[in-house]
């Protein structure tokens, strides 16, 4: 009788630990394409982030870091920003029927668009150049910690402390002669850092935009890349 | 509100006709239509933008003047209201005798501001239809509902997928769908087709279910001190009506038609009972309180209650079983894509229709041509999906491979392109550059080209003067490692796109 209710006690303890809920690690994160997996702690996205990217190639490097949370069903806001490419953006791997282009009406309206579109929309790409006020930038953060989305921001001087930044330091084109050739792929080393959990500085090496348009491992050997037959 | 009867006006919401006047449905407008189509139905329609507050506040004082006649009154919808006729048929003596009653009533009441339809028939969606074309009184004898629903069209079951698929399968009328078989219904159309086949036959849309709700359903709120101010009461209502939905969502059930209940401070008690042709949602429960406290509160004085709001409750009435609604798990719609479009539309009745655009692909040689942005509230972004057709199999040649440029101008910058000696670099009509470009030059900033290649030439639309292009283009790097596309077109150079 002792061993038989001793047995059920710890049955009933085995379902109970199979049936608590857990707030699992990565719930918290979003999920990013296996090449941005040695730049960030925890190999994913922190959810409340904000994230800044800089140099030549930011566009590239916010589209590629977007197409990992939009190729897990995530939406992607772009806040004015007119001018990025969405055929890139398409190659990238951000999924295009989840992509909404809001242009705030004046620039100083840009910071009640953002706040709107925080818990609603995953990823939102801002350009770095927009300006508002200090307290606003602390709206927009408090928020984005409490409703889990992130934020990019491309180009740009430093404005809300960022949680990660990425830097591409140095780029290089292959494909392009002189007179002869086409643009196929960019061999790139992006640097990041940040505050907290990624303060420890890191670096990778990627092909960014890579030759299919998407970010690509560089691989130990110079990457031979034939265009496509054809497109449009 | 102000306009003629003859004239023809609709009313709309997010962009739909929710109601139009009989001049205008004569000319084909219909509900549900977009704005669009009826202002091509019909182009000189009077537009009105739908406020449901000002509606309720005013059928009010209509609904309570048919108070002494039975109680039970509901309202389907501000400006609708039904009633079982069978108790006061039997007290007054036949329903004309009910008839002439509701329409004296109701004449009195509405004061020739609008034209008042009564239908009656077996069933409340028979009785809606004969309302909607009586002239002004269309009474169905008993029995013969389905011979009076049978030549109307199926588009009178309002459910859109439903009716267009019917349509194409040649199934135009009702009495064509009521004579099909229950069981062929059930295994084409699913749920929905059992209820709407239900309405053809003049049923009720689910078969009637007659046990009494539990009493501990009901939510009820004490407002001290009582309130006679709408906000005051709404606020309290908002809560209770979440209270209402968590409850009911517990038990599997949700709510199709709610008793509202108010207590005032001097012991009058008020009741009004909704109903709602889908199923009420803790938003919609919330919004009618709030439309039957404001007709209540801010109607005529000699039917306003005496004293504040001291008690309010909500009575679950009629409920069906739950069907919930089943989210996308391998694509289609998911919880994300809702969030998305509510926030899409939100922003867009904020900053403006076409603040907020979605991609489309198209087939173009440049990346400004292959994506076209088209607004967001043109199309159904719940479970969108892209077609990429256009791009896989079409071939434009000149267009150039992967990758394509991550930052497209919209307005191209003048540049200039200029070979060793510093003049500008040409391109002759066989598609030669006269010399190979070393400095690009823009807005006064100078940077050496390091390598290029080009030109390739497009000759679009030469049979169209008006859209007719024709440009040269050349991908160049610069020494500062940025890569541009740079097209000489109209005698200048321009950036039109940026590998950045």
């Amino acid at each position: 009788m002792t061993s038989s209710g001793s047995e059920a006690v710890a049955l009933l303890g085995e379902a109970a630990r199979l049936v608590t809920p857990m707030a699992l690690a990565h719930e918290q994160t979003m999920p990013v394409l296996p090449v941005f997996e040695e730049l960030l702690p925890g190999g994913a996205i922190r959810r409340g982030s904000v994230v800044e990217v800089q140099g030549i190639g930011a566009t590239s490097l916010a589209l590629s870091l977007a197409a990992g949370p939009s190729a897990a069903g995530s939406w992607t806001a772009i806040v004015g920003m007119p001018s990025v490419g969405l055929m890139a953006a398409g190659e990238a791997g951000v999924a295009l029927n989840r992509v909404l282009m809001v242009s705030p009406p004046t620039p100083g309206s840009w910071a009640a668009v953002v706040a709107a579109l925080i818990g609603s929309v995953d990823t939102i790409m801002v350009s770095g150049g927009q300006r508002a006020g200090s307290g606003d930038l602390r709206r927009i953060s408090a928020r984005l910690r409490e409703r889990g989305s992130v934020l990019i921001r491309v180009g740009g001087s430093a404005a809300i402390g960022a949680d990660v930044e990425l830097r591409v330091t140095s780029c290089e084109w292959e494909g392009l002669g002189d007179g002869h050739g086409v643009l196929r792929h960019r061999h790139v080393k992006v640097e990041a850092g940040g505050r907290g959990a990624s303060a420890r500085p890191r670096s990778t090496e990627m092909l960014l935009p890579g030759p299919s348009g998407a970010a690509a491992d560089p691989g130990p050997a110079p990457v031979v890349a034939l265009p496509t037959a054809h497109r449009g | 509100m102000g306009h003629k009867l003859d004239e023809p006006v609709a009313v709309m919401a997010a962009n739909r006709v929710v109601a139009a006047s009989p001049a205008a449905r004569t000319l084909g407008v219909i509900r549900g239509q977009l704005r669009r189509a009826a202002q091509g139905a019909c182009p000189d329609l009077v537009v009105v933008q739908r406020d449901q507050a000002v509606e309720a506040r005013c059928f009010e004082p209509v609904v309570a003047s048919l108070d002494d006649l039975t109680p039970g009154i509901e309202v389907v919808r501000p400006g609708t209201c039904a009633f079982a006729m069978k108790g006061p048929a039997r007290y007054f003596g036949g329903d004309t005798a009910v008839v002439d009653g509701v329409m004296h009533r109701m004449v009195e009441a509405v004061a020739g501001r609008t034209e008042v339809r009564i239908g009656v028939a077996d069933g409340l969606f028979a009785a809606g239809l004969a309302a909607r074309i009586a002239n002004p009184v269309r009474l169905v004898e008993a029995g013969s509902v389905a011979d009076f629903l049978a030549p109307m069209s199926v588009s009178v079951l309002e459910r859109p997928d439903l009716v267009d698929v019917l349509v194409r399968l040649g199934v135009t009328t009702l009495g064509s769908f009521a004579a099909l078989p229950p069981t062929s219904v059930i295994a084409r159309f699913g749920s929905v087709g059992v209820e709407a086949h239900r309405l053809a036959l003049g049923l009720d849309p689910r078969p009637p279910d007659s046990r009494p709700l539990p009493p501990d359903w009901t939510v009820a709120t004490e407002i001290d001190p009582p309130a006679n101010r709408v906000d005051q009461v709404a606020f309290r209502a908002r809560g209770l009506a979440h209270q209402l939905h968590e409850r009911l969502s517990h038990k599997g059930v949700s709510c199709v038609r709610v008793a509202i209940e108010a207590e005032t401070e001097h012991g009058e008690t008020l009741m009004r009972l909704w109903r709602h042709e889908g199923v009420l949602s803790a938003a919609a429960v919330a919004d009618r309180v709030r439309w039957q406290l404001d007709g209540w509160l801010n109607g005529p004085a000699v039917a306003r209650p005496s004293g504040g709001i001291s008690r309010l409750a909500l009575v679950p009435d009629e409920v069906v079983p739950a069907a919930g609604r089943q989210l996308g798990f391998w694509g289609g719609e998911t919880e994300a894509d809702e969030r998305a479009a509510r926030v899409a539309a939100r922003l867009q009745g904020q900053l403006g229709i076409d603040s907020v655009m979605v991609p489309e692909l198209r087939g173009g040689r440049d990346a400004d041509q292959q994506v076209v942005l088209v607004s967001a509230a043109t199309v159904e972004l719940r479970g969108r999906s892209i077609d990429p057709s256009h791009r896989e199999h079409a071939p434009w040649p000149g267009g150039l491979p992967c990758p394509s440029p991550a930052r497209v101008h919209a307005r191209p910058l003048a540049v200039e392109l200029l070979d060793d000696s510093g003049s500008m670099v040409s391109v002759s009509g066989r598609g030669q550059v006269s010399a190979r470009p070393v400095r690009l030059v823009s807005s006064g900033r100078s940077v050496g080209v390091s390598s290029w290649a080009g030109p390739w030439p497009v000759e679009e639309r030469w049979w169209d003067p008006e859209s007719h292009r024709r440009a040269a283009r050349v991908q160049v790097l610069t020494a500062d490692g940025q890569a541009h596309l740079v097209a000489l077109e109209g005698g200048r150079w321009w950036i039109t796109s940026t590998w950045d």
